[in-house]
């Protein structure tokens, strides 16, 4: 395992870290989600197909604690980290504004085929979920998502380089 | 495209729709195989995770849940200390009560009005006054023993000095009547004002600490009996032929709020065996 695979996994260890401790602490309706954050990180420096591996494995992670969606996660992230990776020619430059957008679209299609896939909410509520919290949610996320990724990518292109 | 990187691509592919297929597999499973499943993956690589999320919880809880239960505990500490004075009132008046019962005449039952000022701490202001028949020099007791004397009778108020007061002076003797002497407040700085002195006790009679000094009924003013409070010890005094005790005061002014006035008739019968004290305890230098 080289350096900058080292660093990507370290990145993603304390996003996942951060989603099971600060999280429930802060316990907001629309949180911050640090898996979204995490396949993102990943797909964008990896080929698709170990996006969506990771994807796949953040998911699973995921879906492991909320045993009634098992696999809803593991699909959402396997979709997300594979486009992610796919389009981030397109989206991952220097551009504050693009890659905002690239959080809060991750997290919106992270969050449209989990809730489709788990089949739990219908109607009304998955409605209310689908247009008020998840787009709050993917606000709040495209946000923190910034601030990581102007945090990691020094250290991460640094040790490309 | 090159066809290595052609490769590249269809292998990508492959591997997102085998984790995608794999994830539909976890969906369409059963309950039970799904639950098996996933109670290994949370026993096993996500343990530590669930264990950091139980914790994150529980901090949470105890983060929102500190305040209320801050005053839930002030709460109970405030009642508690209540508690605490209204146990001590229930038994002054347990206590006057049975005072009462064992004087069965010659008294008047009075409240001593609260919310006096400073520099009042020698005397009381009494809820009763010649109205309900109080009259000057009344002896005033509680329950525990001697409170003072009544020195200003109003209508509907009468004001009491209490033993702290430099005036106050009561004929005393111990409880086996074996030394007379005369008490009145001990003049020192501090805490040790609150004491009591027992004068003029003939040197051949020394008495013990703990000995219990009653009113010995000479002068007309307290009958015989009150208790006034114990010996702590001898004072180092000058005078000649005669000792002087520092005596521990059975009435602590400040805890009086309820008191019976005696009536000056009652001062010719006594007091004796009313408040209780051993006699045992009155003792003597052998």
């Amino acid at each position: 395992m080289n350096a900058r695979t080292t660093g990507i996994v370290a990145v993603v260890l304390g996003l996942v870290a951060l989603h099971y401790t600060l999280r429930p602490i802060l316990d907001w309706r629309a949180g911050i989600d640090f898996l979204v954050v995490a396949v993102l990180v990943v797909a964008v420096r990896v080929r698709p197909g170990t996006a969506a591996a990771a994807g796949f494995l953040i998911g699973l992670v995921a879906d492991a604690l909320t045993p009634e969606a098992f696999g809803a996660g593991a699909l959402a992230g396997t979709m997300v980290g594979y486009a992610a990776s796919r389009l981030k020619s397109a989206f991952f430059v220097d551009d504050v504004r693009l890659n905002a957008i690239f959080v809060f679209v991750g997290k919106m299609a992270f969050d449209v085929v989990f809730l489709l896939a788990e089949r739990r909410l219908t109607g009304a509520p998955l409605l209310a979920q689908l247009f008020v919290w998840t787009p709050l949610a993917a606000l709040v996320t495209a946000a923190v998502g910034l601030v990581v990724m102007a945090l990691v990518r020094p250290t991460l292109e640094r040790r490309r380089a | 495209m090159p066809r290595g990187a052609r490769t590249d691509s269809r292998a990508d592919t492959a591997i997102a729709i085998a984790c995608a297929a794999l994830s539909f597999l976890l969906l369409i499973l059963p309950a039970g195989p799904r639950a098996t499943i996933a109670a290994t993956i949370r026993s096993s690589l996500v343990s530590p995770l669930a264990t950091l999320q139980q914790r994150a919880s529980l901090a949470r809880r105890a983060f929102v849940e500190h305040d209320s239960l801050v005053r839930v505990a002030d709460s109970v500490v405030m009642r508690s200390q209540r508690l605490d004075a209204v146990e001590a009132e229930n038994g002054r008046l347990r206590g006057l009560l049975g005072l009462g019962r064992a004087l069965r005449t010659g008294f008047i039952p009075a409240e001593a009005l609260v919310g006096r000022g400073m520099g009042d701490d020698f005397t009381l202001v009494l809820s009763v006054g010649s109205r309900a028949g109080v009259e000057r020099l009344s002896a005033v007791v509680a329950a525990d023993g001697l409170v003072g004397i009544v020195e200003t009778v109003d209508a509907t108020t009468s004001v009491v000095i209490t033993w702290p007061h430099p005036d106050f002076r009561v004929s005393a003797t111990s409880a086996d009547g074996s030394a007379f002497g005369i008490v009145s407040a001990h003049q020192a700085p501090g805490a040790e004002g609150y004491l009591l002195e027992l004068r003029g006790v003939p040197y051949r009679t020394p008495l013990r600490a703990g000995t219990p000094i009653i009113a010995s009924g000479l002068g007309g003013v307290f009958p015989r009996g009150i208790l006034i409070g114990t010996v702590m010890q001898e004072l180092a005094t000058t005078a000649g032929w005669t000792r002087t005790y520092l005596v521990r005061p059975a009435v602590r002014p400040p805890d009086v709020t309820s008191v019976l006035i005696l009536s000056p008739e009652r001062n010719a019968d006594g007091l004796d065996g009313i408040w209780p004290i051993g006699t045992d305890s009155a003792r003597k230098v052998p």
